[in-house]
């Protein structure tokens, strides 16, 4: 018999509309489903890989076809001499057989990225409840070697894939791209980071990125800091201008700098000097890199982590008995989890102090003349060792198994 | 989601690719084909009659090329294929979910704390290169003691793979009291495993002193154990065809490395399970309840942040489940110390705020809200689980 609750001061009304959209799966084969859903990345970013191999691919050839066309034409508009048309054909020939070797070239590229590509899909169909340790345990290393990797501990990362075997499993080449940019920009060189820039062109102006602007930004500012003042008008004017009508108050600001020395006091000018903008740069350039590269910003680590210990984070863990089973019983995990929200529950879900086991129907919790609470398994055990003698663990407490009054939890 | 669905797409993606390819190679051997035509024409042996004009030759070349059209031919495969190379993209976001970061929050999270742990899970897992790798790039201080006590155990375990059971006799015999404790009768299943090892070998003499120095001090408590192991001397050498055979199988070797695994860490202190796989195992499992949350609050970034408690419950496995959390079914508050869970007499359990409630002052009889029964706040006794 189910009574109404009576309202609780603490939900919200979005609170309640959430708990009735949201169910858990319960069967681990849902579980398995659900937890599959999670892997976007996984497939995005060697996809992401590929297709920009292929653009890039293709673009060679574009560029490459055109200038042998034009080639053509320009020699049919000029009086070539019998020599000099044969030395032009010529040159244009080994162009095209240039062309022909990279093509091939990057054809096998291409054919290795979409083989990872099916490998992803491959080791996804692999999960079964049979294997799913095993597969579990990978996925922990893969989610290990994404965390070295973004915070560029890239022997490490290395190490783990290979000793794992899980090099198709694993970006690092990817990172690997992205480290050369991330290097140049802590060495305080814009150039890699520009390059990049212009090799995604399209692909940034659709995101609408500023991050091209604020590398010519701060390039602007190094003139300005070296007190170069007239290259440093001259590169606004080539390379600023064009970003004025879409971030003029921001292209103001910098342009300002001209007027002071980069010694200067003033806030909001000193804060533009400061060498920490080298640092944001390389903040701005991997969250830009990620995001094309369909992969989530922070690490798979930290997210997972984070869930992790919000669903387990109960009042009873801070406790100093807290089991040690329990990974907040440990005291780095404890601090992780001190920002996070707490779990909630909707039942009662109680373990067997002994057993560790759960107090359900099928073993429902006996109480004590104390008041401490046992399952059934655990004092019917405990009663067949000891003639029908009880003894609480905790508090010494004896009596007789007889003496034990069920208790019914719903 | 279907994987084979999205297999086939990408399947056709590749396909898409390789025509792709293989129509770009036919152009440039069609192109170098005019080309090489010209050249030869143009190379050919001067016959006085009909001199060579080289330039229309190579006008004749161009209209050529120009019919080809190459560019424009490369612009429509590409074309094509740009079109599945967009598909495809779309059905991952749809079959999956796009953005699993959007149930993070932005709090503190030292990268400090965390790479601790990470070092700590390496050992547990006996990664000791990996962690003094790991150590050399992040700068990170080395936790010499529990790398000392990983390293024992592994040296145990490794031991124990190739047979040797030294190690491991030499650490059970050394924290016997503490074992002692946990009642698992280690010690007896090390010298049991040793002693079928030294009889599979043909050594008679050596098992039976072997069993008189180390299993006759169990006598007392596993008799008919020995007396079982006793009679195998009778098959010394050629154990595979006693009765008791199964004493060889390699699963008593695993299993005993599993209890030993499990007694070390139980004796240091330390958890069996590496804490970290706990955390990202139950991350993964309530990570999908967590995102739809989170995605149904999208509007309400503040609350998000705020939240002291999560608004809907996270289902984990039982094997998540680390501590006993009762809820009133009346008002679906937690229990705390504040507010503990009663006993009534008639065995239903409530918080003791509801039980307040229900009595509204404290001599009034109430009535159970699952059964008839009626009692007073002074017969509900508070519970410990």
């Amino acid at each position: 018999m189910e009574m109404d609750s009576l309202p609780n001061g603490n939900s919200t009304a979005g609170g309640a509309t959430a708990a009735a959209l949201v169910s858990a799966p319960s069967s681990k084969l849902t579980q398995l489903a659900e937890s599959l859903k999670l892997e976007h990345q996984f497939l995005r970013t060697p996809f992401e890989h590929y297709k920009k191999s292929i653009r890039a691919n293709h673009r060679i050839v574009e560029k490459e076809m055109s200038a042998v066309i034009s080639g053509v034409a320009e020699a049919a508009d000029s009086n070539f001499s019998r020599e000099e048309a044969v030395q032009h054909l010529n040159s244009l020939v080994s162009r095209l057989q240039g062309l022909k070797r990279k093509l091939e070239e990057g054809s096998r590229t291409e054919h290795l990225q979409a083989q990872r590509c099916r490998a992803r899909l491959d080791h996804l169909e692999s999960a079964d409840v049979e294997n799913l340790s095993e597969w579990n345990n990978t996925r922990m290393k893969r989610i290990l070697v994404d965390y070295m990797l973004r915070m560029s501990y890239y022997d490490t990362a290395m190490e783990l894939a290979e000793s794992s075997n899980i090099q198709d499993l694993v970006d690092i080449d990817v990172f690997l791209d992205a480290k050369k940019v991330v290097d140049a920009l802590q060495n305080k060189e814009v150039a890699p980071a520009l390059a990049w820039c212009a090799d995604n062109k399209s692909r940034l102006k659709k995101s609408k990125s500023k991050f091209e602007f604020q590398l010519r930004l701060q390039e602007f500012i190094e003139y300005v800091r070296a007190e170069n003042n007239m290259r440093a008008i001259a590169y606004a004017r080539k390379y600023l201008a064009p970003w004025g009508a879409t971030h003029m108050k921001e292209l103001q600001r910098v342009m300002a700098t001209l007027a002071f020395k980069s010694t200067t006091e003033c806030t909001t000018y000193k804060v533009l000097f400061e060498a920490k903008q080298w640092d944001y740069l390389v903040d701005q350039f991997k969250q830009e890199f990620f995001k094309l590269h369909g992969m989530t910003v922070e690490p798979l680590l930290t997210i997972y982590l984070q869930a992790g210990l919000s669903a387990l984070k109960t009042p009873f863990c801070y406790e100093d008995d807290c089991t040690k089973e329990d990974p907040l019983s440990q005291e780095s995990f404890r601090k992780l989890a001190m920002p996070l929200p707490f779990s909630k529950q909707h039942h009662s879900k109680l373990v067997c102090y002994i057993t560790k086991e759960l107090m359900d129907t099928e073993n429902p919790p006996l109480v004590l003349p104390n008041g401490y609470v046992y399952s059934t398994k655990a004092l019917e055990e405990m009663a067949k060792k000891n003639n029908g003698k009880i003894t609480c663990p905790r508090t010494g407490f004896v009596c007789n198994y007889s003496e034990l009054v069920k208790a019914y939890i719903s | 989601m279907e994987l084979n669905t999205i297999k086939d797409a990408f399947d056709r993606v590749a396909k898409k690719q390789k025509l792709s390819t293989s129509r770009s190679q036919e152009l440039i051997d069609q192109v170098g084909r005019e080309l090489e035509q010209a050249l030869t024409k143009i190379q050919a042996v001067p016959d006085p009659t009909i001199p060579i004009d080289q330039n229309s030759i190579i006008m004749e070349l161009r209209t050529k090329l120009n019919a080809i059209n190459p560019q424009s031919q490369l612009e429509t495969t590409q074309k094509e294929l740009n079109i599945s190379l967009s598909k495809y993209p779309r059905l991952l976001e749809k079959s999956f979910v796009p953005d699993i970061s959007k149930a993070y929050r932005n709090v503190d999270f030292d990268f400090h704390t965390v790479n601790q742990i990470i070092l700590n899970h390496f050992y547990r897992q006996g990664l000791f290169d990996l962690g003094d790798c790991f150590i050399n790039e992040s700068n990170e201080p080395e936790p010499t003691t529990l790398k000392t006590q990983f390293l024992e155990m592994y040296q145990i375990l490794d031991a124990m793979k190739s047979r040797n059971l030294d190690p491991a006799l030499h650490w059970v015999s050394a924290n016997r009291e503490k074992l002692k404790q946990n009642d698992l009768n280690l010690e007896m299943k090390l010298h049991r495993l040793q002693f079928v090892e030294i009889l599979q070998k043909g050594n008679r003499a050596e098992a039976l002193n072997y069993a008189r120095t180390y299993l006759a001090p169990f006598a007392s408590i596993h008799m008919d154990e020995i007396q079982k192991l006793m009679a195998c001397l009778l098959w010394a050498g050629r154990l595979e065809s006693s009765p008791y055979a199964e004493l060889m199988a390699p699963s008593h070797w695993e299993k005993i490395a599993v209890e030993l695994a499990w007694q070390f860490c139980n004796l240091l202190g330390q958890s069996y399970e590496s804490p970290l796989s706990v955390a990202i195992a139950a991350g993964v499992e309530g990570l999908p309840t967590l995102l739809k949350l989170a995605n149904v609050m999208a509007g309400k970034r503040q609350e998000w942040l705020m939240m002291k408690q999560l608004p809907v419950p996270v289902d984990l496995g039982r094997e998540f489940q680390f501590h006993s959390v009762f809820v009133c079914p009346v008002s679906r508050d937690q229990g705390s110390e504040e507010n503990p869970p009663m006993l009534m007499p008639c065995g239903h359990v409530l918080c003791k705020q509801s039980i307040m409630k229900l009595s509204k002052s404290s001599t009034r009889t109430f009535k159970c809200p699952y059964c008839p029964h009626e009692a007073t706040v002074a017969v509900c006794r508070q519970l410990h689980f």
